[in-house]
């Protein structure tokens, strides 16, 4: 390894030092982020009137890619949703 | 007088109480816009179509021709959702393992069902036939459902847009998250040059063509039907205590919708001069109309010795206008 790329080793671990909680810290906002907006499309499904269905269903699809791990990660084995069974 | 309130506008609506010949007046007047040389299409919403009724032909959700210059078309809400469904369904089953296909199946049957699907499912076709058709035609007649209905689907695409607006809200919020995230990881910068597509772009960027779609569709209904040069709605009655009562409450929803109602249409009207009855039913049906406190043009149409049926019942009719 040159002396070059040692520093910039050293660099990168640097910054991932520094920025890393940060990083953890706005991952975590956009996933609960992500998490509301996945409430709103599956409200329906949990009971909440939602004046939308018809039109939320066409993001469903793309939603439910996500719903497995949102549930894994509120740290539920199991999908919660009776009409929802990814699992 | 009704062809000169309408003029050249191309969006007309007829709206009112259930019974007091919406359809007729419709009918009458796409029939008097054809004869002019207008190409018309009519259009019913109501789930309860009677358009075919009263031309005399099963007409159904498909454009039929009636007579030179007049398209009809009775949408058909069940339908509708039933399509909707089935494009969604397609989607999620490529998406989906097999084995959950019975899963997506009974979820979008419980869809189907959920209040409030109808109406959505009517919006989507008014939306695209405005969108789509009013070229083709120099006027678009829609007749409606009963008043209720009605003015709660005027107020929707405004609900909806809100409604569309607050969800990309929440997608940009989460986008900008994104972002931030990828400044922040080291190898960030070799990351832009790339421009490897991750997975969560490539769905944010899904979720966000579909909302944009959507929206457009709205702001676009709502900008044509809140337009008072390209929309206009007629509310239909008869000279009645219950159905003036409700004109005047449909009349403040349609105007707080910011839809132009171009005037009131009161239908049945009884002779003076046809004896002693119905010179009395005469007198009684002005005491109800002296209620009628809107500031609008009133259209009166006589009350006819036998039911307006066919196509040469509604030419007759249309002369009347």
């Amino acid at each position: 390894m040159s002396f070059r790329e040692k520093l910039k080793a050293f660099s990168d671990g640097l910054t991932e030092y520094y920025a890393g909680p940060y990083r953890a810290t706005f991952i975590k906002a956009r996933q609960q982020e992500d998490d509301l907006f996945m409430m709103l499309v599956l409200s329906e499904a949990l009971g909440v009137p939602n004046p939308a269905s018809y039109y939320t269903l066409e993001l469903l699809p793309i939603v439910y890619e996500d719903f497995h791990a949102w549930h894994r990660r509120m740290g539920m084995e199991h999908s919660p949703l009776e009409n929802i069974q990814c699992c | 007088m009704l062809l000169e309130l309408i003029g050249d506008t191309r969006i007309v609506f007829f709206g009112g109480k259930g019974g007091v010949g919406k359809t007729t007046v419709a009918s009458a007047t796409a029939t008097a816009l054809a004869a002019a040389g207008r190409r018309v299409l009519l259009v019913s919403t109501d789930p309860a179509h009677n358009l075919g009724h009263l031309w005399g032909v099963r007409i159904g959700d498909r454009i039929t021709t009636v007579r030179e210059h007049l398209d009809v078309i009775e949408l058909d809400p069940a339908e509708t959702t039933r399509q909707h469904l089935a494009e969604v369904g397609h989607t999620m089953r490529q998406m989906m393992p097999e084995h959950l296909h019975g899963e997506v199946s009974r979820h979008l049957e419980l869809s189907a069902q959920s209040p409030g699907t109808h109406e959505a499912a009517i919006l989507e076709r008014i939306a695209t036939l405005v969108a789509e058709e009013s070229d083709r035609y120099d006027h678009v007649v829609f007749d409606t459902a009963p008043s209720g209905h009605t003015s709660r689907l005027m107020a929707l695409p405004e609900l909806m847009a809100a409604w569309t607006d607050g969800l990309l809200d929440r997608r940009a919020k989460s986008e900008h998250l994104s972002a931030v995230v990828r400044g922040l990881s080291p190898t960030g910068r070799d990351h832009v040059v790339t421009g490897a597509v991750d997975p969560v772009d490539r769905r944010n960027q899904q979720l966000r063509s579909i909302l944009l779609k959507r929206r457009e569709r709205f702001t676009h209904l709502r900008d044509v039907l809140t337009d008072p040069a390209q929309c206009v709605f007629f509310i239909v009655l008869t000279a009645e205590r219950l159905p003036v009562l409700e004109t005047a409450e449909f009349h403040a929803e349609l105007r707080s919708s910011g839809v132009r109602v171009g005037g009131l249409v009161v239908n049945r009207r009884s002779p003076a001069d046809q004896g002693g009855f119905l010179a009395q039913r005469r007198t009684h049906e002005e005491e109800a109309l002296t209620t009628l406190r809107i500031d609008a043009p009133v259209v009166h149409l006589p009350l006819q010795p036998t039911e307006v049926t066919g196509a040469s019942g509604l030419e007759a009719f249309a002369r009347l206008l």
